[in-house]
């Protein structure tokens, strides 16, 4: 297992080495000064330029280049914000723990709610409350999420009030108060749900044919006839079979919510990660996308590893040699 | 359209029903599968009528020219759905807009199939060290960000080419890696068959392989792939105008014409705007994937139904 671990941790690196020199060549591509934001796009002087692009070393050989920003990059200097004049790394710092609350509620809401659903459909397969789920579910899978968002923007925080439209909290509110807190979770839910719409359907329905199918094999006959309890069959035996696939999901998950999270937070304006992307993509803020570019394929290759290993890990019958 | 595959192909009565027979009789008998067809036809036929229905429909048929006068109307008489915030019929702009998601949709789908055949073909035909780099190129695109890499796409080539080809070219060579990898295992099963051996061990060449016998093998499951892909690319289309890095925002598209929910000014007190691309995006989706489904279905040997 160990073995196995490293080797996939091993294969990521030429996997990322690939992925930076595509970010790092596509950074070139854009227009301006998009990896380190010195140059003031303003200034229009081609003396300004001339000499600012000789102090940066855009006059070194590409591998130069890339060397040197791949470098700063590791050590955390991601380059200056042509809009904000600070440091993308400052900004994204500030952004991203909204982007993560926004993740783990996600999260929670999925597991909790798939679990709920899917237990109650496995176990009673084909009646009216599984066929309402199986409905919940096609809906999830199949309806866009920008769609689900902008009419549940719609109900529940215009018609309904319920929940706020736009934020991640209220302004006048004093931060690491209860009420600060109260806030926050306020606003989070609905963006949350939405978020985690896809992923709780798909769950939701795995759970349940897993469970079914779970239900018909030998070991659930044998514990029957031993006179073991349905409750404790179904919670105990079928469970943990049926909950060593769902926990592989967690890995492509962080994959999905960096895609997620862009559309989502557009749609409740929340300060995110994925809101400050499509603003700065709009204002030119060309090394702000370009380090947060790579910071989410980097996201996505961590899932995706994270999600090849505990596939490993839970499932001792699957053997990766 | 890819169902036509699968519902048209045989007329002669049944002597001893062909597979294709057996799947058209399955789908024509799937009630839901049957009523998206004929949605989805309906919604392909009156886009493509938009230029002559438009001038029926609202007294300005024009999809581009801002109208100061008749900014935000809400639905009556003269406008069955109401103007936009520009004063252009959103009725009419839901037709043209149609043209153009389905177009994108449609296009980036054959774009992705084609290539996803090619290099899931080649590497399951070829094995060894061919299969290994081109699965290793497919985990290598697999692995973008695919939204992200869109709009950084989009951004650097806009203004080179024509904005609609572009955000086509780039959802299509982003996309191909799912149908790669599964035509892939497809080949790797068929190519075992005695068949193959038979006709490479007479010399045929791998094209030849590859395209008379292997590929009409694994048609059943390209076509069921492109139909759910057709879905998820016009799906592709709209997120990506929603947030305005898609169709370039003169061309209506029903991305675009959502993209107004934006605004909460038009999202909480003028519905009509948003509302019916929101649907006819839905509906559409909808009814793709229950095509899909039922395709699925009518081509799994295995199934009842």
């Amino acid at each position: 297992m160990l073995k196995y671990t490293l080797r996939r941790i091993l294969g990521m690196i030429p996997m990322l080495f690939l992925v930076s020199i595509v970010v790092f060549f596509l950074a070139k591509a854009m227009p301006g000064d998009s990896l380190s934001g010195e140059i003031d796009p303003t200034n229009t002087n081609p003396e300004y330029i001339a000499e600012m692009r000789e102090k940066l070393g855009y006059n070194d050989p590409v591998y130069v280049q890339y060397y040197r920003w791949v470098t700063d990059f590791m050590s955390g200097d991601f380059g200056k914000s042509t809009r904000y004049k600070m440091p993308v790394a400052e900004l994204i710092g500030e952004k991203l723990p909204n982007t993560i609350f926004l993740a783990l509620t996600s999260l929670l809401i999925t597991y909790v709610l798939a679990f709920a659903m899917g237990m109650y459909s496995g176990r009673k397969p084909y009646t009216v409350g599984d066929n309402l789920i199986a409905g919940f579910n096609y809906a999830g899978i199949a309806i866009p999420s920008f769609v689900a968002g902008v009419f549940a923007v719609y109900f529940f925080a215009f018609k309904l009030n319920w929940f706020p439209f736009a934020g991640s909290v209220d302004i006048e509110i004093d931060k690491g108060t209860i009420d600060y807190w109260m806030s926050r979770i306020h606003h989070v839910m609905l963006p949350a749900f939405v978020l985690g719409m896809f992923s709780t359907a798909s769950y939701t329905q795995f759970l349940r044919n897993d469970l079914i199918e779970n239900s018909r094999k030998d070991f659930v006959r044998t514990a029957l006839a031993k006179g073991t309890p349905l409750g404790k069959i179904y919670n105990v035996h079928i469970l943990r079979n049926s909950i060593i696939p769902l926990v592989t999901f967690l890995g492509f998950d962080i994959a999905a919510l960096v895609g997620g999270a862009i559309i989502t937070e557009k749609i409740f304006t929340y300060p995110g990660i994925g809101l400050l992307f499509l603003d700065s993509v709009n204002n030119r803020d060309y090394p702000t996308v370009m380090a947060i570019t790579m910071m989410l394929s980097a996201m996505v290759l961590i899932g995706n590893l994270i999600a090849d290993i505990l596939y490993g890990i839970v499932d001792p019958r699957i053997r990766l040699g | 359209m890819t169902t036509n595959a699968a519902t048209g192909a045989v007329k002669r009565p049944e002597k001893s029903s062909s597979p294709w027979a057996i799947a058209r009789r399955k789908f024509l008998r799937n009630k839901l599968a049957m009523a998206s067809t004929v949605f989805l036809i309906l919604v392909i036929i009156l886009t493509l009528l938009a230029p002559f229905l438009a001038p029926h429909l609202s007294p300005i048929p024009d999809i581009t020219k801002v109208n100061i006068s008749k900014m935000s109307i809400a639905p009556n008489g003269d406008h069955l759905l109401g103007t936009d915030k520009s004063g252009r019929d959103v009725m009419t702009r839901l037709l043209y807009g149609g043209r153009i998601s389905l177009l994108v949709g449609a296009s980036a789908t054959a774009i992705v199939v084609v290539l996803g055949t090619i290099v899931g073909s080649v590497a399951g035909f070829f094995g060894g060290a061919v299969d290994s780099l081109l699965m290793r190129f497919t985990d290598f695109v697999l692995n973008f960000p695919f939204l992200v890499f869109v709009i950084v796409l989009n951004t650097i080539l806009f203004g080179i080419v024509d904005g609609l080809w572009v955000l086509i070219l780039v959802i299509g060579l982003l996309s191909w890696g799912g149908v790669a990898r599964i035509v892939r295992s497809k080949v790797l099963a068929e190519k075992e068959n005695e068949y193959v051996l038979a006709a490479i061990s007479i010399g045929t060449p791998p094209a030849k392989v590859i395209i008379k016998h292997l590929l009409p093998n694994v048609l059943s499951t390209i076509i069921v792939q492109s139909t759910l892909l057709f879905a998820s690319l016009i799906v592709a289309e709209t997120g990506l105008s929603y947030l305005g890095f898609g169709v370039p925002q003169e061309t209506p598209s029903w991305g675009n014409m959502l993209a107004f929910a934006n605004e909460p000014d038009v999202l909480q007190g003028k519905p009509w705007i948003w509302m019916p691309p929101a649907l006819v995006i839905t509906a559409t989706i909808l009814s793709i994937n229950f095509i899909g489904e039922g395709l699925k279905d009518a081509l799994n040997p295995k199934s009842q139904r």
